[in-house]
């Protein structure tokens, strides 16, 4: 279905975007209604005007933001999952003088409902993490600045989603870069929330920094796919790629370092670990599931479908080495040094980085799809795309669970040192518990949904390389396509990282918790319902996944591989 | 393939009892000692019962659905997974996931292990909530309960050796928990360390074996695969017989057999609902059913290909039969003796299979049904008969204990120290309660008779198939000689030592003044012994029904009128056609009937105390005794005094030479392997780990901290990714 902007067609489909916007908007007003008001110029007349003055007690209640923003995102992911749970989704494409500008297909919309997910549970944690203090009494200057900027949070973590959901509509590149920088910025912002702490401050700026460099490097690669092709609309890239002078690749490679930035793959990873430690647990979460996400639907929009070799041609994306070398690179260089982390959120940062060489594995495997002659290359490539899926799904469940855990700890102190999970398991069994299944996901053990996950790319990967050599009858390694080591790189680098995984079981098991940190765990309701939530898609997500397959089947067909 | 019905539910069978663990164990962590919990709940008691009676529910209504026909379903699949072999070029689909299957073997020990499951629930509420020792952890006791419940469940649904073997290894996890329950005893502990670590020698063998079947069997351990005629057709007899051989040592750990049978008698350290649990319900049928799985490999496989393997199995069971009664012979603790008459039963069983194995591998289908059928239902006899003996038992120390408390009590206030080396096991501390424990003495006097196998009764029906298949093997391989001689012998000798049980217990006087104050007093104890009891009384009944030939031969076995079918069966037992039969059948009565009970009458019968009663029902066994031992000068005073009987006390020596063995040896071999270990395993080890250790270091090391640095990465990065694409356009 085409339409128009504005069109009640548009209003239809974007109804969960729309209540995004409205929510975000009322987090403006509400918390500023009070009881001004308005004198219409040179009479006496005082018209009540509502916005200032004097608030209103009961809308002034810094709680409001939060639950606001939380019903919000539940609304919208709502909508958008019994939207498309079911399969039969409608496409509708946005024009606007010719141009496509946002389309809403499986595609789309399952990336929007991985953001909305993540940023949903953040946010709920952030209802425990970033209190608001109603009580009556005395406040401490902490819980003042708290309740001062609970509107700001909110509005920056429901913008982030916004501009998510547009990187994942966008079906022009200039559309996505729009998209992709208002979620930036936010992320930017959020990272350096706590700006009285020293740490929170500078990983934020550090963040920016870097991040505009990559940006602009990669907005620098945009123009120059303008000036080569005089469009960048997805349709026309994709359609006259194979026609491309040198500045296509020239571009390519730009474009590659601005979304390589937002996957934090090595080596322009280098500002993801001291932001996610400088950021508080539930951001960082974000960080490392969503804007990720968001950098891995660049990546599949240039790599797979614009520069995706012609069906027709030799088979092999002219990005096939590069993309193999920097997936083996971030892979390796994430686990090894995640391996001596003392911080766990360092060492969550690095395990990310060795998460996003493993998407990137499985996407080389794509650009060499049609190596073998196989007869039906799509199903294979959609097969691999459909586990990458699958895999930024189930880190929302995990990753982004472990870090919930660890907001937690951070609820009665830092979280940035190992020894701060020490004795976990004792202190509060059932996160300890918990803590220990998301490393485990993490680390890949069956029957949990980071095993699927890998097994689902180790196999698409895999499947690729033999192509339909099997159909001969033997086949010798030698046969095989290169991409086959990729697999073997992934294989070897998912039993590096047990080491460091099953080491937090260890330290929260075995050791004594240390001093100051003998009491129970803080309450916090919403944080636990969330990481509750986390750890239950772990296991059901891990034992039986085909609803999540079959939706991530259907994304991936709506990219039209084939 | 998959049918819906009841089966779909089947799954819960196993599932309850498994979620119950952890919900017994959290709510004991919460509510230990509040009144509701201890009073209402039977610290998690109640919940056990509960979810052990919705799974006999449950079970009962599967085998109602499933007595006639094969039964399979497909609970629940995880994943499917194809590979193509590279050398036939065949591709292979796996399913992984869950799935149940019930046949004429799923359907017995279903029946056994729920209904003694719940009946042993019922029994431990009386006998572990009463005694004080274990006040705050019974919720423990219940918790490895319920999960041992669901080892054996789930054992017996599985429709893959796989899943057989998981839960098999959850019972042997269970055991060790159970048998363990009083860690603060050295003896306990000991006792579950033994048991674990000798099953688990067994096991190694079998995971030998499923590796071993697993490849002949093209990575199927599956039965609807590993059980098709042509799948066993195809695959090398020799191998196939290697693989079951290493399953069968498995079995002969897990039931206790010679040589692994060092174990069981120690396992009587865990309270006593844990040993009837483990000698009845679960723990040693599972090493039975493994080998009575084995039965389509041998109907499948070549004539006479696997025989070997069916000897051993028969020859290793006659010389348990014999070995586990003569040590039983000279045992003074009641539930020793009941775990030496485990192992001499089982082995009977494993003589049965044995001979059913030949039979079918050497293609007489009939008999090979009617061994078979034989063996299960002297699995399914033994079963009720044990698992009321173990109750039975435990009610006399129960009370004995009690008794004693009174006692030491009354005499001496102040004497308030129960641990006065005073054995409450012991028998030569009973005697003479029959009048005073009328239960009981009737759940044990009972419950003995079928284990002896006098006729009409219990384990009669089936203990006479089971020789008579031995001998008829015996006529066509005379190395089934020794094994048919052995449980042949052996039925005589398990005369002997149940009645000596029996007597030595229940009549003659009291040997001791605790015994004289013995009285049945706690509740729930009762209920699965009477219960039970007609269990064992009704075999007749199942007999009757041709329960012997349905439970051999699935398809064609039928139900015949009740009275008919008595009748057949006793012609057949009684006048058989067969001349040789006939006689064997008088010489096997002869022996366990008149021989055994008659010595151990003469050693150890006697009359009751003056005004003291046994019921009817026994107290002609008790006038019968005390006559016979007036009356015989029989003296065995010199053999009890032989080497024989000094090296039986000594359980034979085999604990001994295993010890020695195991200290020599094992423990010589495990000094160089840990020599072996800490300097080159750990050393390799240690070496990777400061390598990868300093290689993080320094990969870190370049995350400086600086922006200006990243940049600079960056920069690098972006020269990368040129090089790479310029290199290929």
């Amino acid at each position: 279905m085409n339409t128009e902007v504005f069109s009640i067609d548009f209003w239809k489909a974007f109804a969960p975007e729309t209540i995004l916007i409205v929510g975000l908007i009322l987090i403006f007003i509400i918390p500023n209604l009070g009881n001004s008001k308005f004198r219409i110029p040179l009479t006496k007349i005082q018209v009540p005007w509502f916005l200032g003055g004097r608030r209103f007690k009961a809308t002034g209640s810094p709680a409001i933001p939060g639950m606001l923003a939380t019903a919000t995102l539940f609304t919208a992911v709502g909508m958008m999952i019994i939207e498309t749970i079911n399969g039969n989704m409608d496409t509708t494409t946005v024009t606007s003088g010719g141009i496509v500008i946002l389309q809403v297909d499986n595609f789309s919309r399952f990336f929007e409902i991985l953001f909305l997910v993540a940023v949903l549970l953040a946010s709920m944690a952030s209802l425990d993490r970033i209190p608001a203090n109603t009580f009556e009494g005395k406040k401490s200057l902490e819980e003042m600045y708290d309740n001062r900027r609970q509107a700001d949070f909110y509005i920056l973590m429901l913008t982030t989603a916004i501009g998510m959901c547009v990187v994942a509509l966008a079906q022009d590149m200039f559309v996505l870069f729009v998209g992709l920088e208002l979620a930036s910025l936010a992320t930017y912002v959020l990272v350096g929330f706590h700006k009285e702490s020293k740490s929170g401050a500078e990983s934020g700026v550090k963040y920016f920094i870097v991040g505009s460099v990559a940006s602009g490097i990669g907005l620098y690669g945009l123009s120059l796919l303008y000036l080569e092709f005089g469009s960048l609309q997805l349709s026309t890239l994709a359609a006259n790629w194979g026609d491309a002078s040198a500045l296509g690749p020239i571009a390519l490679g730009l474009v590659l370092v601005g979304f390589g930035f937002k996957i934090s793959a090595a080596p322009f990873h280098f500002a993801a670990p001291d932001a996610y430690s400088g950021a508080n647990s539930p951001v960082a979460g974000v960080l490392a599931t969503a804007s990720k996400a968001m950098g891995m639907i660049g990546l599949i929009r240039v790599l797979l479908v614009v520069a995706l070799p012609e069906a027709d041609s030799d088979g092999s994306a002219i990005w096939l080495y590069t993309l193999a070398t920097l997936s083996v690179i971030t892979m390796t260089w994430g686990n090894i040094a995640a391996l001596g982390s003392t911080n766990p959120k360092r060492m969550l940062a690095y395990s990310s980085v060795a998460h996003a060489g493993y998407m990137m594995a499985a996407l080389t495997a794509v650009g060499a799809w049609k190596w073998g002659n196989v007869e039906a290359p799509g199903d294979y490539a959609e097969a691999i795309v459909a586990a990458v899926l699958f895999h930024l799904f189930v880190l929302v469940a995990f990753k982004l669970g472990a870090f919930l855990v660890l907001g937690l700890l951070e609820m009665e102190g830092g979280a940035s040192r190992l020894s701060a999970l020490s004795g976990l398991a004792r202190r509060d069994p059932l996160i300890g518990t918990a803590m220990f299944i998301f490393m485990l996901a993490l680390a890949g053990v069956p029957p949990l949904a980071g095993f699927m996950s890998k097994f689902l790319v180790i196999a698409g990967i895999v499947s690729t390389s033999v192509g339909d050599l099997w159909m001969n009858g033997t086949v010798s390694f030698s046969e095989l396509h290169w991409v086959w080591w990729l697999a073997l790189a992934m294989f070897i680098n998912s039993a590096i990282s047990v080491f460091y995984y099953l080491r937090i079981g260890v330290i929260m098991f075995l050791d004594v918790p240390e001093e100051g940190r003998r009491k129970p765990l803080p309450y916090g309701a919403s944080i636990r319902m969330a990481i509750w939530i986390c750890l239950v898609a772990t296991i059901i997500l891990g034992l039986s996944g085909d609803t999540l397959i079959d939706m991530c089947y259907r994304a991936a067909e709506s990219l039209n591989l084939a | 393939m998959s049918e819906s019905g009841i089966i779909d539910y089947a799954v819960l069978i196993p599932l309850l009892p498994m979620l119950a663990f952890p919900v017994i164990l959290f709510l004991g962590k919460l509510f230990n000692g509040t009144p509701t919990w201890v009073k209402n709940v039977k610290e998690g008691g109640i919940i056990a019962l509960t979810v052990m009676g919705a799974s006999l529910i449950l079970a009962l209504l599967v085998i109602k659905e499933h007595m006639h026909h094969v039964g399979t379903a497909n609970i629940f699949t995880w994943f499917e997974s194809s590979w193509w072999n590279s050398e036939t070029g065949a591709i292979t689909t796996k399913v992984f996931g869950v799935g149940i299957h019930i046949d004429h073997l799923t359907v017995m020990l279903l029946f056994v292990a729920a209904f003694l499951c719940f009946l042993i629930n019922v029994f431990s509420i009386g006998y572990m909530n009463t005694d004080p020792i274990n006040d705050n952890r019974n919720h423990r006791f219940y918790a490895e309960f319920v999960l041992f419940c669901s080892g054996m469940l789930g054992m017996v649904l599985a429709d893959s050796f796989l899943w057989l073997f998981i839960f098999w290894e959850l019972m042997g996890l269970c055991s060790y928990l159970l048998i363990g329950f009083y860690y603060e005893r050295p003896s306990a502990s000991y006792a579950a360390k033994k048991a674990f670590l000798t099953t688990r020698v067994g096991d190694v063998f079998l995971v030998i074996g499923l590796v071993m079947l697993w490849n002949l069997f093209d990575g199927h351990l599956d039965y609807a695969y590993v059980f098709n005629q042509e799948n066993i057709a195809a695959v090398n007899s020799g191998e196939l017989q290697i693989a079951l051989g290493m399953m069968f040592i498995g079995a002969v750990g897990k039931s206790a057999q010679f040589p692994l049978h060092v174990w069981l008698p120690d396992a009587m350290e865990g309270p006593t609902p844990v040993s009837a649990l483990i000698h009845a319900a679960t723990m040693v049928n599972a090493g039975l059913y493994l080998v009575a799985r084995m039965f389509p490999f041998f109907s499948g496989a070549e004539l006479g290909a696997l025989s070997t393997l069916a000897i051993v199995i028969a020859c290793i069971g006659g010389i348990t039969a014999v070995m586990a009664a003569l040590i039983a012979f000279v045992q003074m603790d009641l539930k020793k003796v009941l775990a030496y008459s485990t192992m001499s039963q089982l082995a009977y069983i494993f003589t049965g299979l044995g001979s059913a194995l030949w039979f079918a591998n050497n293609g007489y289908e009939e008999l090979a049904a009617f061994a078979m059928g034989a063996s299960l239902f002297h699995l399914f006899n033994h079963a009720m008969a044990k698992g009321m003996l173990f109750m039975a038992s435990g009610s006399v120390i129960h009370e004995m204990h009690h008794a004693h408390h009174e006692v030491a009590h009354h005499d001496d206030d102040h004497h308030d120290d129960h641990d006065d080396h005073f054995d409450a096991q012991s028998m030569e501390n009973m005697g003479g309660l029959a009048s005073r424990m009328p239960i009981t003495a009737t759940a044990m006097f009972v419950g003995s008779m079928s284990i002896i196998g006098i006729p009409l009764i219990g384990g009669f029906w089936s203990k006479e198939g089971i020789i008579a298949s031995a001998w008829q093997v015996a006529l066509k391989e005379p190395i089934f000689l020794l094994p048919a001689l052995l449980v042949l012998i052996g039925a005589g000798m398990t005369g002997f030592y149940m009645s000596r049980m029996w007597f030595m217990t229940f009549a003659g006087k009291p040997k001791t003044e605790v015994a004289e104050h013995v009285h049945e007093q706690t509740a729930w104890i009762p209920i699965p012994l009477v219960t039970l009891t007609f269990m064992t009384l009704g075999a007749i009944i199942l007999a009757g029904m041709h329960a012997g030939h349905w439970l051999g031969d699935f398809d064609d076995g039928h139900y015949t009128n009740f009275f008919d079918g008595v009748g057949s069966e006793m012609e057949h037992v009684f006048l058989n056609h067969d001349p040789f039969l006939m006689v064997l059948t008088y010489v096997a009565i002869g022996l366990s009937l008149v021989l055994g009970p008659s010595f151990a009458m003469a050693l150890y019968g006697g009359s009751l105390d003056k005004g003291q009663k046994a019921k009817p029902w026994m107290q002609w066994a008790i006038n019968l005794s005390a006559k016979i031992n007036k009356k015989s000068k029989f003296d065995n005073s010199e053999w009890a005094n032989s080497s024989l009987a000094e090296s039986l006390h000594k359980r034979l020596h085999f604990d001994d030479i295993y010890d020695a063995a195991v200290m020599k040896i094992v423990v010589g071999f495990a000094n160089l392997s840990a020599i072996f270990d800490s300097k080159f395993i750990d050393g390799a080890i240690k070496a990777i780990e400061s390598t990868s250790q300093n290689a993080s270091r320094r990969v870190r090391a370049l995350t400086t901290g600086s922006a200006r640095d990243y940049i600079m990465m960056t920069a690098l990065g972006t020269l990368v990714i040129f090089i790479l694409l310029w290199g290929v356009a």
